[in-house]
């Protein structure tokens, strides 16, 4: 470990991001189901009710729609709510206060009045949850103007971004996966932010663009490890921020590789692909040498066996196989 | 009416004594709140008419008849606490200092409006309305979050207050915002304005209680008051007390006012549900009739003046009326605009 930085799981990076937040800045709370003395029911807030007792760390009832609207008002009068969603499959029990006052209020009321609050929780699968755990949001969501969507792959970006998030004076849908929380990796100790809106170029490559995000960079960088020791130089972008999309650093590199495919672990109907897709046709038609392919969840509810489980999300094969079809090679 | 409106208008509110607020209120406060009552009737009825004129658009839910409620609640309460209110909201925007001009704009869709021609009839808003809210019961977490925000910010010379109509009974989120507000202790006034029809249904039809307030506060270990919402003084009185005791126990209060709404739930509705004489029957208790006699038996005021206060307010509502139409249209190159709150710390 180098000088200045520290070796941690994502989910203390993400404590560390809302601790450092709440020093900054007093408005800033926490509020949620098991957030406080059950220490998070994923161990995110470990310890922080004991630091910063039930003022600004607040366990709920369960009450979904009852506590997100709680925070949409409470920041509409001056305060910067932390929701904590269990799994954004909750959400769909709130949506009504997220759609109707969250994201609309500021445009809505002629600027009066803005929404800074962030709704934060594990999006899509974990392990074998089965269907009404494992659905994920962002398509759903990325429809309706006014949300700004952020979904990290690592702890380095998961910190930074939601630093910005909570800043941010807009409501911001930051989605986690159960998967990745006890990912470890070497970030600064020092205070950084990660800005939205900017996809990274996480591996650079020259024959094929695969563009995905969250816990599905996984699967990508294992499918990029393959292809390198087959011969074939794949370019791997994480989106990092969904809403607003950085097209501009996805259609650059398309216009080099020629070629692209697109992994999500959602579904593949009006999925986020099919918006990344459409955009870098309008931005690269010219430049494609092969119809764009996508990788997606099947279009079935999340079923509990592994084995079938295993089959709907997106695998390494599946990528191996789409990213050969688009380069029009035999596997 | 049918049976159950009357048991229900019929049964006791709280108590009130109109000879000791007329007297405490003195004519010129009273006066002005009878004025208030007045824009809000003449604005309305002047909306109406540019709606027939094709002047507005969309929904237009009319608040004639449960004036005194909230002119009531704002004359105790003041301009300086959070407010929140339903799709129904020209009154209470124009209570807590909207302009009839920019409210009239707003109605019109002119880049003048209370929300830039953005939100129409349903979303007005000042610095402390929250909103008109489109969907039923919405507004409840919303006021909620408002108390909470008094709370965490220690301010306790102030409240939250959230009026809808009985319909938003029966919605979820009432019942989690009340849940909330009692658990945690926050400063929030609940007020059901039961004008007994949710649209076209009757409230017997959607709600399985009567005295609907006084059934449903005790399942959230709260206090609930019944007020005759035709009545000015009664919801004066009710209203005083509740907001001192909700400064003094930091405790949320569940209200009903028993009211009625003299027109159709929206303007296209022609309220075939209703009865001519059950409507005739109502319209005997309209609020300001009611006010109009009090402050005549009192000797402070007198069927001329009442009739140039009327007119003066016509006059106000005529006036914006003709100048919303003068406003400009929102101009398309902004339509994109604002969807997001610009960065940098507020």
């Amino acid at each position: 470990m180098t000088a200045g930085t520290q070796v941690i799981e994502l989910r203390e990076a993400l404590r560390q991001a809302i601790d450092e937040e709440m020093i900054r800045d007093e408005r800033v709370f926490v509020m949620g189901e098991e957030v406080g003395d059950y220490n998070g029911a994923y161990k995110v807030t470990k310890g922080m009710l004991e630091k910063w007792g039930p003022k600004r760390i607040i366990d709920t009832p369960i009450a979904e729609l009852g506590f997100a609207g709680l925070g949409v008002g409470a920041a509409m009068c001056g305060l910067r709510p932390v929701i904590e969603f269990m799994s954004f499959n909750f959400s769909f029990v709130a949506a009504d206060q997220m759609i109707s006052n969250a994201i609309k209020m500021y445009y809505m009321s002629g600027n009066r009045y803005s929404v800074p609050i962030v709704f934060r929780g594990p999006n899509g699968a974990a392990a074998q949850v089965s269907s009404q755990h494992s659905h994920c949001v962002e398509a759903i969501y990325a429809n309706f103007p006014g949300f700004i969507i952020v979904a990290p792959s690592n702890a380095y970006d998961a910190k930074g971004l939601l630093k910005s998030s909570i800043r941010d004076n807009n409501p911001v849908l930051f989605l986690e996966s159960e998967m990745d929380y006890g990912d470890k990796m070497e970030i600064p100790t020092g205070e950084y932010l990660v800005p939205i809106g900017k996809a990274k170029v996480v591996q650079e490559g020259t024959d094929i663009t695969i563009v995905s995000h969250s816990h599905m960079m996984k699967r990508c960088r294992e499918a990029v490890k393959e292809l390198a020791a087959r011969g074939i130089r794949a370019e791997l972008i994480d989106l990092r921020t969904i809403k607003p999309l950085d097209i501009t650093t996805i259609a650059t590199s398309v216009r080099k590789t020629n070629r692209c495919v697109l992994v999500e672990e959602g579904h593949i109907f009006t999925g986020i692909t099919a918006e990344v897709g459409f955009q870098v046709q309008q931005h690269c038609f010219d430049y494609l040498d092969a119809p764009i392919e996508r990788v997606c969840q099947r279009e079935t509810p999340m079923p509990y066996s592994k084995a079938l489980e295993k089959e709907t999300m997106p695998t390494v094969e599946r990528i191996l196989t789409s990213v050969y079809k688009a380069l029009s090679k035999k596997l | 009416m049918n049976d159950q409106n009357n048991s229900q208008s019929t049964g006791s509110f709280f108590p009130s004594d109109q000879p000791a607020i007329i007297g405490a209120l003195g004519k010129e406060k009273l006066i002005e709140s009878l004025k208030k009552m007045l824009l809000i009737r003449n604005f309305e009825t002047r909306a109406e008419s540019a709606y027939q004129q094709g002047k507005v658009g969309g929904f237009f839910h009319a608040y004639i008849g449960q004036e005194a409620i909230q002119t009531a609640a704002v004359d105790v309460i003041g301009s300086k606490s959070w407010w929140a209110t339903s799709y129904r909201c020209h009154a209470l925007a124009l209570l807590l200092g909207a302009t009839p001009y920019e409210l009239m704009a707003e109605l019109f869709g002119r880049v003048d409006g209370n929300a830039k021609g953005r939100g129409g009839s349903m979303h007005f808003f000042t610095d402390r309305l929250l909103g008109g809210f489109g969907i039923v019961g919405g507004q409840t977490p919303i006021a909620t979050g408002a108390a909470f925000a008094l709370k965490y910010q220690n301010i306790k010379d102030q409240v939250a207050v959230c009026f809808m109509g009985e319909g938003a009974v029966a919605q979820g989120a009432f019942h989690e915002s009340l849940n909330l507000a009692s658990l945690w202790d926050l400063p929030c006034i609940y007020v059901i304005e039961n004008n007994f029809w949710g649209m076209g249904t009757a409230v017997e039809r959607a709600i399985s209680v009567e005295r609907i307030a006084e059934a449903k506060a005790i399942g959230y270990n709260m206090k609930a008051y019944t007020f005759d919402g035709m009545d000015y003084f009664n919801c004066y009185a009710g209203f005083a007390h509740v907001k001192k005791e909700v400064l003094e126990t930091q405790r949320p209060v569940l209200i009903e006012v028993i009211t009625e709404r003299f027109r159709g739930h929206s303007i296209s509705d022609p309220g075939l549900y209703r009865s001519k004489e059950d409507l005739k029957e109502c319209l005997r208790r309209d609020p300001l009739l009611l006010l109009q006699k009090a402050l005549i038996q009192a000797g402070m005021l007198d069927e001329e003046t009442y009739k140039k206060i009327d007119k003066e307010q016509r006059e106000i509502a005529v006036a914006a009326m003709e100048a919303a139409d003068k406003s400009p249209w929102p101009d398309p190159i902004t339509l994109e605009e604002d969807v997001f709150a610009p960065q940098g710390r507020i």
